[in-house]
């Protein structure tokens, strides 16, 4: 079965640029832009994976989608790949401090820009894990 | 194949929480201009501003100082009867354009915004003497007087602290901060 994956960000070249990759890799993409599409096709849809923007909207939006997704029953199993461009907007009010993931059961986080093998070797780890867990349940 | 999104569809999604309705039905009337009372200081009203969005001059939009100049009082958005948050486009278009990087040269918008964000994200409240550099040499020599005037006839007066003062509560206010921005030690 074709793996599904979901992609919500606000930057149409940037999308673009990642769905490409993602294609050229034999994944199936889905595309939002703004994070209330996004959550309505989450809950239509099924996917095996969700990759996340930050900033969007009237600010770090991502994370409240992130929190949200966490709560709902059906989604809160999905691992989240966060990509995000934070850093490079408000790292004014945090110089030199890290930019944390764990908003959801399995996420990680990439900053923009993003080298296509990173991003390649972080969604498969990703979705094997989803699977590894998925398995265990039953057992 | 993709379909290259039209300035005016990502001007909506910056704007999707937005409780008014698509800029694209604006109806070009010119309430929102005859209305605003800082349309002499734009070089576009806010109504050339939406029509120029919609016709996808994305350019002419962003070196324009009109977002800059709206002082958010919010009369456009009431009198719209097309039902837009005009006000609410004017602070898309400032984070659009301070997220691309795209704006006029010497403003005092973008300086003034994210000092005033870092100071009170640091204190957990405003100080004024530390935003004024921000704009205080934007007026020449005698408006930089004109400005100390002011100042000191303030401090005279007690309105004006000399030192910052900080919130009671700083760290549980920054630990806030933290769990709307995931910057910095999770909280």
């Amino acid at each position: 079965m074709n793996t599904k994956i979901m992609m919500i960000d606000d930057d149409p070249d940037f999308v673009a640029g990642i769905k490409s990759i993602l294609e050229k890799a034999d994944y199936s993409v889905d595309v939002a832009h703004n994070p209330k599409d996004g959550f309505q096709a989450l809950q239509a849809g099924r996917y095996d994976l969700l990759l996340l923007d930050i900033m969007m909207g009237r600010g770090a939006e991502g994370v409240a989608l992130a929190r949200k997704i966490r709560k709902d029953p059906k989604l809160k199993e999905m691992p989240v790949l966060i990509i995000t461009g934070l850093r490079e907007q408000i790292a004014f009010l945090f110089p030199g401090q890290s930019v944390h993931p764990h908003f959801v059961e399995t996420d990680e986080l990439v900053e923009k820009p993003v080298e296509p093998k990173l991003l390649l070797e972080k969604v498969s780890s990703l979705l094997a894990l989803a699977e590894e867990k998925k398995q265990k349940v039953p057992g | 194949m993709d379909i290259e999104m039209s300035f005016s569809e990502e001007i909506a999604n910056v704007m999707y929480a937005s409780h008014g309705n698509p800029i694209t039905d604006c109806l070009q009337c010119g309430t929102c201009s005859g209305t605003c009372p800082a349309a002499e200081f734009m070089d576009h009203t806010p109504r050339t501003i939406i029509g120029l969005i919609n016709a996808g001059y994305k350019d002419e939009v962003l070196a324009s100082n009109t977002f800059w100049s709206c002082a958010s009082c919010y009369h456009c958005t009431v009198r719209c009867p097309a039902g837009i948050d005009i006000a609410d486009m004017m602070y898309a278009l400032k984070r659009y354009s301070m997220w691309k990087g795209e704006h006029q040269e010497g403003l005092i918008g973008p300086v003034f915004a994210q000092s005033f964000v870092k100071m009170i994200v640091d204190s957990g409240r405003s100080y004024e003497p530390l935003l004024a550099p921000t704009y205080i040499f934007k007026n020449g020599p005698r408006g930089l007087v004109q400005e100390m005037q002011t100042a000191t006839g303030l401090m005279l007066k007690g309105r004006l602290p000399l030192l910052p003062k900080k919130i009671k509560g700083l760290k549980k206010f920054r630990n806030m901060v933290r769990r709307i921005i995931p910057i910095g030690e999770p909280t």
